[in-house]
């Protein structure tokens, strides 16, 4: 049998599946994200393909960490280890000096305060809502006509940025569009739409317990005007690593590695 | 094969078969005679029965209507009837199974001639019993137990003493009955001894390994729940505390390997009692709850007033009654005398009175105790609010704080 010294960590989570190969001195050798679309176990299959051919490595070669909503479907990992010790994992491997982590994904989102060994000490996940998380941000891209990718440096532009009270996605879609009738400009309405988030993702924050250095990453990560409107929430600067997307993966990649110390 | 398990099953609960038959057909015998009352969960029973007047209990109705995995359909029909679903999935069952007890399988009680409510586990009983008492015709007795702040003030014990007195009262007229204080007396004591004989079971849960796990302790509250001051249950707690003493002494647990001890607080998702079970095989034990742990007063009197007092201090220091401070300080002891590693709190948005609070109550007490805790939502009848995926990942990230 061939020995194991590589890790991969893939992190299959609602919108995007993410994976990640390290070497035993924790380099990263690939990556991979895409789309989970509708079959969770193609994508798994597809990512893992990527890592393998990227790496130059055989799947007997890896110790798998299957992470994130759809872990369970991850058949050949060799352990299955929940998004939230994976999160803490991977950032504690990219920033040791970390206290609270905020993960945005697309369709949760999660806030962890990491102990001095890397791991959970305490976490708090948004509830059955979509609010306050990636998903709210796409509907409301939508909604105002612009792409994702544009929606962040909109809202930046806003000089008098509208109140949107709802906290609900669904009723805060119907309160957009009411903005939208009054006049209001696209960017004070994206601004409104990124404060009301970071103040929902605040509120869950408090709740654990803001400790600095603060570390942001999720998809949503990537979007200025939310690291703004956070930062301003928290009255802290945020940390937010290279690659927001591939924290989980990373984490539950060094976590395989662990295993195989042992 | 039961062997390959991760749990043991208990021998007792064979017992509880016979016992929940019979109370069934006592509870029709009783119907047809005209002596049935329906009765809370947390209402002093032991003067119905020394008045010979049966007790059954919707809210234990609702644990069966949950744990056949009916609750949706049952909760539905009173939804039908305009009810909400943010309602106590307890009170939806009961109106729900009260309207068509043809179409449940299960746990539709038979007609009540009265019905006993006591405010004491929540205020949702008075419209809840009010909505019975339309569809059967029953009249409501309420015994109102105000909420303590505190300690229970002699102005309280007063008042609450009054609403026993209206009690007799009550029964006599509507049940054409007595109170016989040499009844009344031995009624006391039978259920005196069950609910010290249940105590002991539940403290010998502090040995290690637990001799009972939640599944086990919930399945064998119902007794306690629904026949105190009768025979049959004191002689089933002298079963129950046997085996659980033999358990102790063979150094055998309720699960084969035990790693991590929890805490569990609220009732359990009686659907999915597995849920318990499938935590065993990863080495993860209850030996405490706070729901099992609420039928823990013994009435204490040599005579009918010193039998209501001790009826009043009993059932208005209910779990429930108490303010949050009291709830979070019994959790911080549970914790500590079980010598416990972590807490789950269910969340049950239906439960108000047990989940209010629940998120304060998660942080003092891991500041307390320094142990991690977790908050998961659900319901304990109604399947259509349990997410079991988002219900894992949170315990499941619970139990990797112990790696």
């Amino acid at each position: 049998m061939t020995e194991k010294a590589f890790g991969i960590g893939l992190d299959v989570g609602s919108t995007t599946t993410k994976g990640v190969i390290i070497e035993s001195d924790g380099s990263i050798l690939a990556s991979h994200l895409q789309s989970t679309g509708a079959s969770a176990a193609s994508a798994v299959a597809h990512v893992l393909g990527n890592l393998l051919s990227i790496s130059g490595k055989t799947r007997d070669e890896c110790r798998i960490i299957g992470t994130g909503y759809g872990r369970n479907i991850v058949d050949m990992a060799h352990k299955t280890v929940t998004e939230i010790t994976c999160h803490s994992v991977g950032v504690n491997a990219l920033n040791p000096d970390i206290r609270l982590l905020i993960d945005v994904g697309g369709q949760d989102s999660k806030v962890i305060r990491i102990g001095a060994n890397g791991r959970p000490e305490d976490f708090e996940l948004n509830d059955k809502c979509s609010a306050g998380t990636g998903r709210f941000l796409e509907v409301m891209a939508r909604v105002l006509e612009v792409s994702m990718d544009d929606l962040g440096p909109l809202a930046l532009k806003s000089k008098s940025p509208c109140t949107i009270s709802s906290t609900c996605t669904v009723f805060a879609e119907s309160e957009v569009i009411g903005r939208i009738g009054s006049g209001d400009s696209p960017a004070d309405i994206a601004a409104g739409v990124h404060q009301s988030m970071a103040s929902k993702i605040g509120s869950l924050s408090k709740r654990v317990g803001v400790a600095t250095p603060i570390g942001v990453t999720g998809g949503v990560a990537l979007n200025p005007a939310f690291r703004y409107y956070l930062s301003d929430i928290l009255k802290a600067d945020l940390w937010i690593p290279d690659m927001p997307q591939l924290t989980g993966a990373l984490g539950a990649a060094f976590i395989a590695l662990k295993d195989m110390e042992r | 094969m039961s062997d390959e398990k991760p749990y043991r099953k208990l021998e007792t609960q064979a017992l509880l078969q016979q016992i929940a038959f019979r109370h069934g057909m006592e509870a029709m015998a009783a119907s047809e005679e005209g002596n049935l009352a329906w009765v809370s969960s947390g209402f002093p029973v032991e003067i119905p029965v020394a008045m010979n007047v049966f007790p059954s209990y919707p809210e234990q109705a609702g644990a069966i209507i949950g744990a056949t995995k009916i609750g949706p359909e049952v909760c539905g029909f009173a939804e039908d009837l305009g009810y909400s679903q943010e309602l106590w999935s307890y009170a939806r069952a009961s109106i729900g199974s009260t309207d068509r007890p043809d179409d449940v399988a299960m746990g539709a009680l038979p007609k009540p001639q009265a019905l006993l409510g006591c405010n004491n586990i929540c205020g949702t009983i008075l419209k809840w019993y009010d909505a019975n008492s339309e569809q059967t015709g029953a009249p409501v007795f309420l015994l109102d137990t105000p909420p303590l702040e505190d300690e229970q003030k002699p102005h309280h014990r007063a008042y609450v003493k009054q609403g026993l007195m209206r009690l007799i009262d009550f029964l006599t007229k509507t049940f054409n009955t007595t109170l016989e204080e040499d009844r009344f007396r031995e009624v006391s004591d039978l259920s005196s001894r069950a609910i010290k004989l249940w105590t002991q079971s539940l403290k010998a849960c502090q040995n290690k390994p637990s001799p009972l796990n939640c599944a086990d302790r919930f399945l064998t509250m119902a007794p306690v729940v629904s026949s105190r001051g009768m025979e049959h249950c004191t002689e089933f707690y002298e079963v129950l505390l046997m085996e659980v003493k033999d358990r102790v002494k063979q150094g055998v647990g309720a699960i084969r390997e035990e790693k991590i001890r929890l805490l569990w607080d609220n009732i359990p998702p009686w659907f999915i009692l597995k849920f318990f079970n499938k935590l065993a095989s990863r080495g993860v034990v209850f030996p405490a709850d706070t729901y099992t742990h609420a039928w823990s007063g013994a009435v204490e009197g040599t005579d009918t007033s010193s039998l209501l007092d001790g009826i009043v201090d009993i059932y208005s220091n209910v779990y429930l009654n108490k303010n949050l401070d009291a709830k979070i300080d019994k959790m911080v002891q549970l914790i500590k005398d079980f010598d416990l590693d972590g807490f789950v709190m269910f969340s049950v948005r239906s439960c108000k009175r047990y989940s209010l609070g629940q998120l304060v109550s998660k942080e003092i007490v891991t500041e307390r105790t320094g142990v991690p805790g977790v908050v998961i939502e659900g319901d304990m009848v109604d399947s259509r609010l349990f997410n079991e995926a988002q219900i894992q990942t949170r315990v499941d990230a619970l139990l990797e704080m112990f790696v």
